[in-house]
Formats: structure tokens, sequence, C-alpha cells
């Protein structure tokens, strides 16, 4: 089977929901396994109250729980099997490592991400392309 | 430019600070305070006394709410090895730094009193946001280093309120109303949040606001400073805000909405830029007097209390923030420290926040937990939704 484990990211984006949903259409057609990747930025740096590191944890927290809980839904409503993993981090690199750590046989993932930060050291999807151990399908 | 204008050009200012911050992943109290820089010396402005009046009111709010975020019964746990880190951690920069303003760089000893007790503070937050980013929070190690943050908050505040005390007989009123704050809002606020809170017109907050009014105005008038009794009243108020959090949510909300914009802001517009440039091998040394005191007097307790990650322990503890900015306004709006001081100063505290803390994160961040991520693995096939409501993203 060629595509037997796919890992798509997610971050809630337009091209994440479209990366999402072409990586559920592949995995049906493959019948592969998904694991749905949420990579939660980092914290504001070098935060002057704790109350500012407190809030954007809430809402982080809150977000990507919500984040998770639509891709399973999406994930059941088209059949296909799926986990959903959160994890702190810069995203490429942790795309990468879980990538390779999870012996996944594609990565997808959208072209752009939310924010500027994504794209001040380059692209996540460029990054993602060059570090992976396997194929990368990068989504418009 | 109008009052009006210029009041409109900083709320502008503001705004694009915290849009800077979502998209870049920076504190927008560090954006206020570089975009106030630029704001201040690109227009030619001046801080208006509305701002400094509202900055001020902010700087007592942030030292209330830096009291009302201690975890007291974590510090009653690790009180006794943090202690020592906290008060070395204080005194070691405070007094090389007070030396070398003093000797060094000719500043008279209130002067060197302000910059050694300006570079010896540890922020807190930035010290909290790596450990929870870094899962240390929940360790041994972390809550060490949180409780070693606090005393050297403390000492901060304490030394800004009794160094430059110049007793009048309105101290006796000053030490009367924060003795009676101190004991009696944590105990009278069931019944007055009970009675008129979570309410939209907030008397919660207002109660909290008009007793650091209070503080404020009899510590001027006993020419002091409001910051400690502000502090350990937030510190009293901590174990009620626990139970409460929607109570410190609102607070935050308006605080960080209204008030530390202003601070932050104020903080930059206060800088000279051209005397800063100026100054830069001064910039070096007062740097350098901050770093090799908190490494000489911090790394071997941290030796002991925090191995293996003594080196993490100590850069932590060498970052500072908003005590530092807060003390080195009050040099300056207390005529003590010139702009030019007052500049060098924040330059080495914004510094102080980004460099240790950085090398901190990129060479030194211990691992904790099993598997490849850092904060151990979230899996949430299992988690239910979310409540509604915005969140961030990223």
């Amino acid at each position: 089977m060629p595509f037997g484990r796919i890992l798509v990211a997610i971050d809630g984006s337009e091209c994440s929901d479209h990366a999402f949903a072409k990586a559920l259409e592949l995995a049906k057609l493959a019948d592969a396994h998904v694991t749905a990747l949420a990579v939660e930025g980092p914290l504001p740096a070098y935060a002057a109250t704790v109350g500012e590191v407190d809030e954007v944890k809430r809402e982080k927290d809150m977000f990507f729980r919500s984040l998770a809980a639509e891709a399973l839904r999406r994930g059941d409503e088209a059949g296909v099997a799926i986990d959903v993993d959160v994890r702190p981090g810069h995203a490429a690199e942790v795309i990468s490592r879980v990538a390779e750590e999870g012996g996944y046989d594609l990565v997808v993932l959208g072209h752009r991400g939310h924010f500027v930060r994504d794209r001040l050291l380059g692209s996540t999807a460029d990054r993602v392309a060059e570090h992976a151990p396997c194929p990368v399908m990068i989504v418009r | 430019m109008s009052e009006i204008a210029v009041a409109a050009l900083l709320v502008g200012t503001i705004l694009v600070a915290s849009m800077v911050s979502v998209e870049i992943g920076l504190s927008v109290a560090l954006i206020e305070l570089l975009l106030g820089v630029v704001v201040a010396n690109a227009f030619d402005l001046g801080v208006p006394t509305w701002l400094a009046f509202l900055g001020s009111f902010a700087g007592i709010v942030l030292t209330f709410q830096a009291g009302a975020e201690v975890d007291v019964p974590q510090f009653k746990r690790e009180w006794r090895a943090s202690l020592s880190i906290g008060l070395v951690s204080f005194f070691a920069p405070f007094a090389v730094v007070g030396l070398v303003c003093y000797y060094a760089l000719g500043w008279d000893h209130r002067q060197a009193e302000i910059g050694g007790l300006a570079l010896s503070t540890t922020s807190l937050a930035v010290v909290y946001a790596v450990l929870v980013e870094t899962g240390l929070n929940r360790e041994l190690v972390g809550k060490r280093l949180m409780s070693a943050t606090f005393v050297t908050d403390i000492a901060t505040v304490a030394g800004l309120t009794v160094l430059f005390v110049k007793p009048t007989p309105w101290a006796i009123p000053f030490v009367v109303a924060s003795v009676a704050l101190i004991v009696g809002l944590p105990r009278g606020a069931p019944w007055f949040f009970g009675r008129y809170g979570n309410r939209v017109i907030e008397p919660e907050i207002k109660l909290v606001f008009a007793s650091l009014f209070l503080l404020m105005w009899l510590g001027e008038r006993a020419n002091s400073q409001a910051a400690l009794p502000a502090f350990i009243l937030g510190l009293v108020m901590s174990s009620h805000y626990t139970r409460h959090r929607t109570e410190q949510e609102r607070m935050r909300v308006v605080s960080f909405a209204f008030l530390t914009p202003f601070f932050f802001l104020k903080g930059g517009m206060s800088v000279d830029a051209a005397a800063l440039w100026a100054s830069l091998g001064t910039l070096g040394v007062l740097f350098v007097a901050k770093m090799v005191p908190k490494f000489g007097g911090v790394y071997p307790l941290a030796r002991r209390y925090t191995a293996p990650h003594a080196t993490f322990t100590t850069l932590l503890m060498s970052t500072g923030l908003t005590f530092g900015t807060i003390t080195s306004l009050y040099g300056l709006n207390a005529g003590i420290i010139d702009r030019t001081q007052f500049s060098l100063l924040i330059a080495v505290v914004v510094l102080s926040a980004i460099v240790p803390t950085a090398i901190a994160q990129h060479f030194f961040e211990p691992r904790v937990g099993t598997g490849s991520t850092r904060r151990g693995d979230q899996s949430v096939a299992a988690m239910a939704p979310a409540p509604e409501g915005e969140g961030v993203r990223g």
C-alpha cells in the first residue's frame, strides 16, 4: 500500500482546511490511517505579565481542543480512521519530527499558515518539504 | 500636535502593537515599549500629563497583579530552597550595578541605587512563559525557580519603597492604611464581591482601583512609593483570585486593554534614542554589570538546588522586564535619574529580557516528559469539544 499512514497538519486556516479535505479523500481511496497534527505555536516571548501568558495559553488550549474535535468529527463523517495529536513547538520542526518518528508515508499540509511569524523564516510548507523523510503534498 | 491628536496617535500605536504581537508572537508589552521609542522620537513627542498619570497608576496595577499572580501555597512549600537563590539574585546585581554606577559611571548615590534596583530584578512573567512552554512549571525545578523569582521581586519592591523614603508625618497614615487594606481586603472581599460583584459595572475592580489610588496618594504624601503595599495587597488577594478566576480575568481585561499599554508606551516614549546611541559603551558596561553578578551569585546555588538545570536556572534568573521598567520610571518621574540614565536602564532591562531567555531556550532548555514533545504528548482523540468562543490560532 503506497500511503498506509498519512500525517496532515491542521491549524484552522483556510489552506489547512483544504489540505485536510485532500488528506481525507486520499485516505479513503488508499484505505489509509490519518493523523491530524496541530502544532501549538509558542507563547508570547518575553512577556511582561503572568496574566498575558496565562490568557494566551488558555485561549490556545480552547482553540486547539475545538480544532481537534472538529477534525475527529470530519474524519468520522468521511469514514476514515483518524486520530489527532496536538503538540507545542515550531510547526515545521514538529511536523518533520513527527513524520519521521511515526514512520508516516505522506505528509499533507496547506501552503500558507495564519500569521506573519509562520513566514518569517520561510514558509512552514517549504521547510517541511525540505526536511520531511517522506513525500510531502502541499495543498493550495 | 493637539492633545487629542496625540491620544489618537498613541491609541493607534497600541492597536498596532497588539496586532504585531499576535502576528509575530512577541509579548505585546515589549512591542509597546519599542513602538513608544519609535513614535516619540519620530514625532518629537514628549510624555503628555495624562499619559504620565495613567502610566503611573498602571505601574501600581501591574505591581498589584504581580503579587496576585504569586502561587502562595507553592512558595510556602519551596521557600527554603528559593530564599537563598532569590535573595542572592537580588543583592548581587544590586550591589555590583550600584557600585559600577557610582564609581565607574559617576552617578550620585540615589541614581546608583535606582540603577542597582532596576537591574537586580528577575522577570516572573518571562520565567513563567518559558517554564510553561517546557512543562517545567510542573517539576520541582520550575516551582523553585518561580518561588525564587518571587523573592527577588519582593526584594525589589521593598527596596523601591524603603530606599527613597524621606519620612513625613504622612508616613503614619500611609502605613496604617497599608496595613488596614492588607489585613482587611482579603477578609472583606468575599462579602463585598458576593453582594456587589458579578456585574457589568464591575464594583470589585473599582474597589481594588480605589484601594490602589488611596495607597498612591498616601505614599506620595509620605514621600514614599506604593509599590510594596500594592504588591503585598496583591499577594494576600491571590488566594481569593485563585478561587474566583473570572474576577482575575476581568481585572486582566481592563488592565491589558486600557492601563498596561499606556505604562509601556510611556516607558518607551521617555527613552532618548540619540542619547542611547551615544552611550553604547555604557550600555555594555551596565549589561555586564547585571549579568556577571547574577551568574556569579546564582549559579553556585542553582547547582545545589536545581541541578541538573543550573545554567538554565541562572539564565532565567538573569531576565528582567516589568519591575525594571517600573523602577526606572519611578526614578525618572521622581527626578532622581535623567533621561539618558533612564534610557540606558530601559535598554539594559529589555536586553536582559531577551538575551538570557534566548540563550536558555536555544542551548540549555531541558526536555521534559517522554517522546519527542517538550510538554509531553497531548493526544486529544478523546477530548470533548471546547466551549464556544474565539480562540487564538497557532
